[in-house]
């Protein structure tokens, strides 16, 4: 067996709530609370739309990005570079809003989250300085799906964090005390590889959006049906500066009519219109659009990926 | 975590009551009045106009003013679509709600004379961002609008740095801004430099710039060390809060008690009112959980939605501070 295998701690500061194995390196969450042996609860910051939790690791303190749309954990190469380096790696890593060439992968032998252990769980190290240089922001890495996979995951844009919780095979929760509020809907997604696809309308036209944490715009594509693209009001031009550090110019403006549900409706998110035929060739996928921090910060939404499905709680009435 | 922050001591201050000396502590080309923002133009802050295309700039008072648009990312720069109001002979005005411009993170604009010249900001205004379009400078300067964190005279974080009185600059940079190293320019005081800036509760790291050299608050204790072995100065910028339990008329006693005293349950007595009870406080940014004693009967607020369960299966109230 040839593999180095590199081990990395992600554990929580002072809790010895553990996201990792024996190794003397471990990734903490200075700020996270330790509900119980199943579940924590980690504050997140907005570094302009993105979910940036706070953490340490191997002497370093920085910054996390939580992405639904990352295929794996990514590190900084940055922060942490060739000594680790593995092997370079053939295929092509690619998230919703970029695609990354030749990252070198890193191997984690173990992650834990306290009890529970993700065996064999691969990391990629890529260069994301262009990340840190636009949003000025030490970016230590990206968690992406091989992380959040394992845990029912509620990301809350009222309370701003995120809640882990460990789920079974089944996707059913190892704490029946999870969440102390009301779950007020539901509804089912198809998992293609680590993208959550949703089928939702706008206009009764219907349209499969991916649902991405780290997107900071929800996104359409070009392409779409007229009937669709009458309810994309423009509004201005925006530079987006891709992960692949790639500027592109886009039409952002306000996506009006979207429903996933006869119960569950949008009011008017802004969206940037783009082609998204590379992402769909990248992915196999046959997108017309990607929800983004738009999306969580209309609905308080729990995420499961073995059930594939979501569930919403309501932003409260009142303000406290 | 949060014992693990020495010495946090908190700005939260009510600033009306203070004397400030007259300087302009204002980003160029608009106020924050409420929940709106007002753009102004004002005829005396400008000096040049240019034209899109080649050609010289031209002197500002070589142009009769016949009607003044702002344009930027917001409207696609439009240069007819946002017409100001005219105020007086030299001002000119528009009003517009906060809220539209919340869900972009930096815009940019300039205003347009006789839907034509643009007018040219100087190097000295505090909020200036150098000009691209098509991926190339333009050899010019956009006004930025900033809804983050913002300079307000009625803010509610006061900054001030003593003596430096040979200096020529001094910034603010700090957490609040991503620490920016332009835009929040202080401004002279008798003993020194003074910055007021609207934050919204949370905990930031700040420094100050004299002349290009960096320096943590002389006058603050609250200190971190930062990746380059110095220190980064540091407060937690907290916010009032008023909690209120509706009925319980009969009740002899209630308390008011939370994550915020450590659960103490003699501390916070709520006070009497027409409605029920109510208690005020001053509250760090983020989550605290709370719940009300009433004559000896811990209960969670029936008027808030918004609860969560703490480590052993109990439910609390869950005030958010943002």
């Amino acid at each position: 067996m040839l593999r180095v295998f590199l081990n990395i701690f992600l554990a929580f500061f002072c809790c010895n709530f553990i996201f990792a194995s024996d190794s003397s390196d471990p990734i903490f969450f200075p700020k996270a609370e330790i509900v119980n042996e199943h579940t924590t609860r980690i504050p997140f910051k907005l570094i302009d739309h993105l979910i940036v939790v706070e953490a340490e690791l191997l002497d370093k303190k920085g910054d996390f990005i939580i992405d639904t749309g990352s295929e794996t954990l990514i590190l900084n190469k940055v922060h942490f570079p060739s000594n680790y380096i593995k092997k370079r790696k053939d295929t092509e890593t690619a998230g919703i809003l970029q695609r990354i060439d030749n990252p070198i992968e890193r191997h984690l032998k173990e992650l834990t989250l306290k009890d529970f252990s993700l065996k064999n769980k691969s990391s990629d190290v890529i260069d994301l300085s262009h990340i840190e240089k636009a949003k000025n922001m030490k970016l230590l890495g990206i968690i992406g799906y091989s992380i959040l996979k394992d845990y029912e995951v509620f990301v809350d844009l009222y309370l701003n964090q995120i809640t882990l919780t460990k789920i079974d095979t089944q996707g059913n929760k190892l704490d029946k005390k999870v969440y102390a509020e009301k779950i007020v809907d539901s509804i089912d997604f198809r998992l293609k590889n680590h993208t959550i696809i949703i089928n939702c309308t706008v206009n009764d036209q219907k349209l499969k959006f991916a649902l991405d944490t780290a997107a900071e715009f929800n996104q359409i594509n070009k392409n779409s049906d007229k009937e669709v693209l009458k309810y994309f009001i423009p509004k201005k031009q925006l530079n987006l500066v891709g992960a692949g550090n790639r500027k592109i110019k886009v039409m952002a403006g306000k996506l009006h009519r979207v429903k996933l549900s006869e119960t569950i409706y949008f009011g008017p998110m802004l969206t940037v219109l783009t082609n998204l035929n590379k992402m769909n060739e990248a992915f196999g996928t046959d997108l017309d659009g990607v929800l983004g921090y738009e999306f969580f910060a209309q609905k308080r939404t729990i995420i499961n990926y073995k059930k594939e499905k979501l569930y919403f709680i309501n932003y409260p009435y009142k303000k406290q | 975590m949060k014992q693990l922050i020495l010495h946090s001591i908190y700005l939260f201050i009510a600033l009306l009551s203070f004397q400030i000396i007259a300087q302009n502590n204002e980003m160029k080309g608009y106020r924050i009045e409420g929940d709106e923002i007002v753009f102004t133009f004002n005829k005396e802050d400008y000096n040049e106009v240019s034209h899109d295309g080649f050609g010289d700039r031209k002197r500002f008072d070589d142009l009769t003013i016949e009607n003044v648009v702002v344009a930027g990312q917001f409207n696609n720069w439009s240069k007819d679509k946002w017409q100001m109001k005219k105020i007086d002979a030299d001002n000119y005005e528009l009003r517009k709600k906060i809220s539209d411009f919340n869900d972009e993170f930096s815009w940019e604009f300039k205003f347009v004379i006789n839907n034509e010249y643009w007018a040219e900001p100087t190097r000295k205004d505090p909020n200036i961002v150098g000009a691209i379009k098509d991926g190339s400078y333009l050899n010019v300067y956009n006004l930025k609008l900033l809804t983050g964190a913002y300079p307000d005279k009625n803010g509610n974080v006061r900054f001030r740095l003593k003596g430096h009185k040979e200096a020529k600059k001094v910034i603010l940079s700090g957490t609040f801004n991503r620490w920016n190293e332009k835009t929040f320019k202080m401004y002279r005081i008798e003993n020194g430099w003074e910055i007021i800036l609207r934050l919204k509760p949370d905990e930031y790291q700040y420094r100050f710039i004299v002349d290009g050299n960096w320096m943590e608050d002389p006058t603050n204790p609250d200190k971190v060390e930062n990746e380059f072995g110095e220190y980064n100065s540091h407060i937690n910028v907290k916010e009032r809060v008023t909690f209120h339990l509706n009925g319980y008329k009969n009740a002899e006693k209630v308390i008011l008690t939370g994550t915020f005293n450590n659960w103490d349950e003699n501390e916070y007595r709520m006070e009497k009112t027409e409605k029920g009870w109510t208690y005020s406080l001053v509250l760090s940014g983020g989550k605290h959980h709370y719940k009300f004693i009433v004559d000896n009967n811990w209960v969670s607020d029936p008027d808030n939605s918004v609860k969560e369960y703490d480590g052993k299966g109990n439910i609390n109230s869950v005030c958010m501070v943002k």
